[in-house]
């Protein structure tokens, strides 16, 4: 009973610990998740429509995971432009985009979402054509089409 | 005997250590990982991925310390046990998603590898809960 209560302390001892560390990390998040930005089925791109886009590079790739992720692979041509940093990276991003460019945004799983989010703060500077391969990553790599890897697209 | 129960401690509290350092460095790919788990409601998914890496590198320190051995080490079987109830889930289900076992940049997707790995983990801290002997 001692070691299952000490167990719950050292527990409860973590947990203050985390959130204490959350509100000094320069990563912190939410303590709750923010709900989920509710897309409609029209705002994502099927994997043949995608391919279509890059293969005649009429469209702009996304990359809206974490930087290391980026530089492990991505999606060859595709920028890197993770939620998370978005004012800091958003900048450089625009001088390549105008309001009718196609976007699309990629993370990866089928629960990411970090797309979504980079594409809601896209369509709220007014971007108008942009959608998410949802899975993008993975399902990029199981169809083998072109990726690279560093931190240049 | 003594031996084999120290080096355990160890082992299995310096893979707590490495494992909750890595996800405390980068919690917003430990929470996709997490949410692609499909087992927690999406308004929770933050708050553990804020807390339990914190939870891990101190019971991992603990244990590796070898103050309070049994509640350390009882804590962390109990969290191997959670772990193992999502890859067996994951499994189950045929998700194909990273463990998150260490921290989103691993490449190791869940499956029977990581299966094997956490069982052998949820061995081990067993053991040092229920039959440890100082």
């Amino acid at each position: 009973m001692r070691t299952f209560l000490l167990a719950l302390l050292i527990a409860g001892a973590g947990t203050v610990l985390g959130l204490a560390v959350n509100t000094v990390s320069p990563r912190r998040l939410p303590v709750i998740t923010p709900p989920k930005v509710e897309l409609q089925p029209t705002d994502f791109i099927a994997l043949t429509d995608a391919r279509q886009l890059w293969q005649s590079s009429a469209a702009l790739f996304l990359d809206a995971r974490a930087p290391a992720d980026y530089k492990d692979g991505h999606i060859a041509g595709a920028f890197n432009l993770p939620v998370e940093d978005f004012n800091a990276r958003y900048p450089e991003i625009a001088t390549l985009l105008t309001m009718e460019t196609v976007i699309v945004t990629y993370c990866d799983g089928v629960e990411c979402d970090l797309s979504h989010h980079l594409t809601e703060r896209l369509r709220a500077f007014g971007y108008r054509n942009v959608r998410v391969l949802q899975n993008g990553w993975t399902v990029w790599r199981q169809a083998d089409l072109t990726t690279v890897t560093g931190t240049k697209p | 005997m003594r031996a084999v129960n120290f080096i355990l401690r160890l082992v299995v509290g310096g893979v707590f250590v490495a494992a909750g350092t890595l996800k405390i460095w980068d919690p917003s790919g430990f929470a996709n990982d997490i949410a692609n788990y499909r087992l927690l409601p999406d308004a929770l998914v933050n708050l553990v991925a804020i807390t339990l890496p914190s939870i891990e590198v101190l019971a991992g320190s603990l244990l590796m310390a070898g103050l309070w051995k049994k509640p350390s080490a009882l804590l962390i079987t109990g969290l191997m046990a959670v772990f193992l109830v999502g890859i067996v889930q994951a499994v189950v289900r045929h998700l194909d998603i990273h463990c998150g076992c260490f921290s989103s940049h691993e490449a190791r997707h869940v499956g029977l590898i990581a299966l094997a790995q956490d069982l052998t983990l949820f061995c081990a801290a067993a053991w040092l809960t229920f039959w440890y002997k100082d």
